[in-house]
Formats: structure tokens, sequence, C-alpha cells
């Protein structure tokens, strides 16, 4: 066993020196300084001594290096394609930029491009309102109807295999341009027949549904009140497909013990559903619920984002960074806001 | 050994009484006794218990039924439009059955979508950027998983940061840098319109949605007994072997799960291929050009007008054409997606 360690682990520390050394030297300057120390006595082991000297070396600082050499890939990408382009559109949003063929000129003009976007520009400072009110109120109505869904698809019944294929297509097809051709928004390719999109496919559905029932005579309040439900019902349906998904994911991991415990002392559906699956689940609402609010505040469907591309369309790239950032912020602060609360209400269970 | 005793003694009384039952007396008899020997609130819970067994499947049918038809109905419409003659779409009395039945607007669609070369096209693009970013993706979520170094708790904070930031932010400042590639002063290579842009950055974990899969993978490695590696440690193995020996094995079907996920995303993107392609063609940039594509390719002619209520048959043909692909796989792979979450750490 002796003779057989050294070997490998030598030639693996050697290797991996080698090649962390070659990264930071090269590429990643900013991790220089805490990694000196740490570099020297490497080198020393892959010297031509057979000793295993690689004790030298704390365990623990070997295997950070390790660590170090896992994520440097993602090092090397996360800072040519993430935080210089973050920093850069970060920059511009304090510039004005100028488009010419061949270069992009700025010219620093302080906190200008913000106050423009937020006094000036007559729709952003509304869709941005309009974007946190929708995303206040669709949100718990997703949750609570994804939970809903994955109780019933988590039930055995006949016919259960085909429900549960049916309510996660959303998942593979919300994400794309189809979704947005069957939501009735195409303004990307400025098609003028959207709005026939949009009444095709949500208020006439329930119009059907009520003939079919043979119901007419409502009025007129009752059927508007109808039709915004049956437009949200719409969309609230169709993204909630990853959220059905992982509650679903929950509710098979609460133990089956629990469930006969409850059978014993006689509890109904509803005291079970309360006293056991919600606790279980509520970690997931978490999970779920930030998952929601970037969902709808990434989504390319939203209004803040189609103005933010209209702007960069225009060559307005000033202006369209200031944008993404407010919005980015508000994000943000709204994700941590959201986190904070929930998380004083959330079960763990103790392992 | 006292109460083992008298636990038997219990059930073989249990028994005799059964056997009482069976033999003696009719079933009906039997329940009555049972009922008999109840209290009230087991009664009434009873009673409740069996009003809801039979009710509640009626209402589970209903509301399955009901919300599975929102989900259904845009498929349904998009196979009904895709197989009738346009002259339908004016037709009143026609809402699903078409009237008249032709292959034509489906092929007509496929020319316009190109559709067999793009299909092509995005393919390879989808499942070789998958294929890579699933692999980066993993090594990085492993890294983080298990290993302790400076700075580790920042670096995090940035994964979540690639989460959190909309694309839209930083697909400008990208634009750019794709464009003059390389390094200022030295060399700059045009790199728009090249596949590479989506490449590069899904092979450093950077590609669509890789925030995301990286905290996948790093939950799930952190769910896995850390006793295999020691082992593997122990036999000899340095980190790297034992991650490709060890790790990766244990967390095949995670793998496939998140590669097939993966593949979704790319397939449905257009936000990001619309930024860095002009030429290359994806199914879903066609898809959300198709309007002029028709003009151009079917007709000659861009100023063509054509009826919006008509152009709604080969948009949905093209949508149908679009999802096709990735609905086959689902057909055949929806264990993986489904089943596949649990297993793939998102649960820890």
């Amino acid at each position: 066993m002796a003779k057989k360690r050294p070997d490998p682990e030598i030639e693996a520390a050697k290797e991996k020196a080698a090649q962390m050394k070659a990264e930071i030297g090269t590429e990643l300057p900013p991790l220089k300084a805490g990694d000196t120390p740490s570099e020297e006595p490497v080198p020393a082991a892959a010297a031509p001594a057979k000793e295993p000297k690689h004790s030298k070396l704390p365990y623990e600082k070997r295997k950070a290096l390790y660590g170090y050499g896992f994520i440097a890939l993602w090092m090397v990408g996360t800072l040519l394609f993430f935080l210089i382009p973050l920093v850069t559109s970060l920059y511009y949003s304090f510039c004005d930029v100028q488009v010419n063929p061949g270069s992009l000129d700025t010219k620093w003009v302080g906190l200008q491009k913000y106050s423009d976007v937020l006094t000036v520009d007559p729709n952003y400072t509304d869709y941005l309102g309009d974007m946190l009110l929708e995303t206040l109120w669709k949100t718990p109505l997703v949750l609570i109807f994804s939970l809903f869904i994955a109780v019933i698809l988590n039930q055995k019944f006949k016919g259960r295999v085909l429900a549960r294929a049916i309510f996660f297509l959303p998942v593979i097809i919300a994400t794309g341009p189809v979704y947005r051709i069957i939501n009735g928004d195409m303004s990307s390719t400025g098609n003028t027949g959207a709005a026939q999109f949009s009444t095709m496919f949500s208020t006439d559905l329930i119009g059907e549904l009520m003939n079919f029932l043979g119901i007419y005579g409502l009025s007129d309040n009752m059927g508007t009140v109808i039709s915004t439900v049956a437009d949200n019902i719409f969309g609230i349906v169709w993204s909630s497909g990853i959220q059905i998904l992982l509650f679903l994911a929950a509710l098979q991991n609460i133990p089956p013990s629990a469930r006969e415990a409850v059978q014993m002392e006689g509890a109904t559906a509803w005291e079970y559903f309360w006293k056991i699956t919600f606790p279980y689940v509520s970690p997931f609402i978490l999970a779920n619920l930030i998952f929601t609010v970037i969902d709808s505040f990434t989504s390319p469907m939203n209004s803040v984002m189609n103005r933010i591309l209209d702007m960069k369309n225009d060559w307005k790239f000033g202006e369209a960074s200031a944008m993404a950032w407010i919005y980015f912020i508000i994000v943000l602060a709204a994700i941590g806001l959201v986190t904070a609360i929930v998380n004083k209400f959330i079960y763990y269970e103790v392992d | 050994m006292s109460e083992n005793t008298s636990i038997n003694a219990a059930g073989e009384a249990v028994v005799k009484a059964e056997h009482e039952i069976g033999s003696g007396m009719s079933k009906k008899e039997a329940k009555r006794i049972r009922m008999e020997t109840m209290s009230r609130e087991e009664l009434a819970y009873l009673r409740r218990k069996s009003i809801a067994e039979k009710v509640w499947p009626f209402f589970r049918f209903v509301i399955l039924f009901g919300l599975g038809f929102v989900i259904m109905y845009p498929l349904i419409y998009m196979v009904s439009c895709t197989f009738r003659e346009r002259s339908d779409m004016n037709d009143p009395t026609v809402m699903w059955i078409p009237r008249h039945y032709t292959l034509s607007i489906i092929k007509e669609t496929i020319q316009a979508m190109d559709f067999w070369k793009t299909l092509r096209t995005t393919l390879v693009l989808n499942i070789g950027c998958s294929l890579v970013q699933v692999i980066s993706c993993a090594i990085t979520g492993y890294g983080f998983a298990r290993f302790k170094f400076k700075g580790k708790n920042l670096l995090f904070g940035i994964v979540i940061m690639m989460i959190l930031v909309p694309t839209q932010v930083i697909s400008l400042p990208l634009y750019v840098q794709f464009r003059y590639f390389g390094i200022r002063g030295l060399f700059t290579v045009n790199l728009i319109d090249n596949m590479l842009t989506m490449y590069l950055p899904a092979l450093t974990a950077n590609g669509i949605r890789s925030g995301l899969m990286i905290l996948i993978f790093r939950q799930f490695f952190k769910g896995l007994p850390r006793e295999l590696e020691d082992a593997a440690y122990i036999d000899g193995c340095g980190p790297f072997k034992t991650f490709i020996r060890v790790m990766v094995p244990n967390a095949a079907s995670s793998f496939l799960t998140v590669f097939l996920f993966s593949v979704v995303w790319y397939w449905n993107d257009y936000y990001v291929s619309t930024t860095f392609f002009t030429n290359t063609k994806t199914v879903a940039l066609m898809l959300t050009n198709l309007d002029s594509e028709l003009k151009i390719r079917l007709f000659n002619d861009p100023t063509v007008q054509i009826s919006p209520r008509e152009e709604i048959v080969w948009k949905e043909a093209g949508c149908l054409l679009s999802i096709a692909p990735i609905l086959v796989m689902y057909t055949f792979l929806q264990k993986y997606f489904t089943e596949g979450i649990e297993r793939s750490g998102l649960v820890a």
C-alpha cells in the first residue's frame, strides 16, 4: 500500500500544479494573490526526489488546488462571457453610446440616462409597474395551482401517466417561440393579425365552453370576469410545468409512514394536506417561488424586456443598458425581499 | 418473551374470530357486528371517507380534463390547421374538422422553412452544445460540491448571479465582444454568425441556463455519499480519476435528464441565436421569421398580401413542424424528463 500510493498522487499533483500555474499565470490574474503561497511547494514535490514529498503540502491545500482545477474552465468562461459583458453593460448605462461602422464610441454622461429613462421615456415606468403588479398576483396563483395539480397527479388513478405527460408538456414548449405564437404575441415579427390569435385561444375558449354547457344569458360584467379568468388560466397552466414537476418530486419524498400514522388517527384529507403535505413541501415553495419570479421577469414575453429590445434595435445602447439595470436591481430586490419573508415560514426537516 | 406470547395470543384470537365469522355467519352479519362495535366518531369518519372516495374521482376527472384541454387545445388546433386548405379559414362552419383535407400546406411550410436543412443544423448545434455544456457544468458543479477553497462562497454567488441576470442585460456587450473576438491590438476575429458563439460559452459552462445546471449538479453531487470517493482515494485515485471513474457512473441518469432539458432549452432558444446569427438558421429562428420567408419563398414577392387569417394556416403548420421533433423525443424519453428530476438533485 505504502509503495503503491505515492506515485499516482505525485503524478496528479505535478500535472495539476503545471496546469494551475499555466491557468493562473495567463488567464486568471485575480487568483494570483491568494494562490502564491500554495504554488511554491508543488514544484518542490515535482522535483526528482523519490520520497513521498507530497506530504509537505497540507492535504487541505492540495484539495483546494483541485477545487480550483475543477472550476477553472467555468472561471475562464464566466470572466469572458459573463463578468466582462456585465461590467461593460453597466458602463454603457452611464454613457452616451454612438455606433459607428467599425467602432463603438462612448462618452461618460453620469446618471443622465437613468433619469431620462425614468422621467422622459413615456412607456418604461408604466411597463415596469404593470410587470411588477402582474408578477405580484400571478406568482401566488401559479404556486397554488401547481401544488394543487401536483397533489392530484400524485394520487393513484387510471390514466395517470397520460395526465402527467400532458401537464408536463408546457415544460418543453413554453420556453420557445411556439408559445409566443399560440399565446397571440407576434410583436417581434410585426404581425398584424396578433389580435386574432389571442382571441382565438382564450376568449373563444370560454365562450365555447359556455355555449356547450348551455349558459347564454350571463350579464356582461360576469362575462368579462370569466374571460379574464380564462385568459389567465391559459397563462397560469402554461407557466407552471416545472413547478408541478418539482412539487410532485417533493410529494414523493413524503414517507409512507406519515400517511399511515395519519390514517390511524383518522384525519381527513384536508387535515392530511395541512398537517403533513404542506410542511413537507414548504421548502419547495420557496424554490418554486424564486423560480417563478425569475421565470416571469426574464421571460422574453414581458413588456419591459421588449422595450429594452426595441431600444437596442434602435441602437440606443446607453438607454437600453440603463433600463436593463434598473429592471435587474428591482428584480434582485424583489427576490431578496420574498426570500427573507418566506424563509420565516418554512419548515425544514431536521435529520 | 412475555410480550411475544401475548402478541401471539392476540393474533390467535383474531384468527379464531375471523374463522368464526367466515364460517358461522354471513358477510352482512359480520359487517353489522363490526359496525355495532364502533364508536359514533368512527362511523362518521367512515361515512365521510366513503362519500369522498365516490365523489372525488369524478371531480378529479373534470379538473384534469378541463385543464388538460387548456394545454392540448393549441396542439389540436395546430394539427387541425395544418391539414386544411386555407379557404377553410374563412369558412365560419369550420372550427375543428376541416372541410377540405390537404397536404399542400405542410409541404409549402417545409419548403418555406427549408425544414430538413434547418433541422439538421439545429440538431447538430443543439446536441453538440448540450453535450459539451452538460460535461462542463458537471465538472464545475462537482468542484463546488466537494472542495473547500478560498473565495468559494463569492464564486458561487456569481453562479447564482448567472441565474438571476437576464440574458438581455449582457447580450449587447457580448455581441460586440464576439464581433471583435481576440486580443485587442494583436488580432481580432469576427465570430458573428459562427457556431462558435454558441459552442464557446457552452464549453466553458456559460451557455443557456448553465447557472441553473451548475446548481443542479452541485446539489446532486452533494447528495452522493462521501464514502464513494474516500474508497477511491484510498485505492490511490486522484480527484480527477475519481470523478470520472466513480462519480460520473453514479450520476448517469441525472446526466441524461439534464442533457434532455438542455436540448429543449437550446431548441427553444431564439433570443441568443437572433443576437449572434444572421445567416445560420435554427428551427426557432425560422419560425419567428416565418411570415417574411413565406412571402419570399412561396410567392417570390416580399410585398404580396396574404390575409392574416389565412396566414394562420402556415403559422400553425410551422409550429407543428418545430415542436414535432421535441415531441417525439418527449414521448419516448418522458420517463427521464419527469422521474429524472427527482434524482437529479433539484430536490435536495
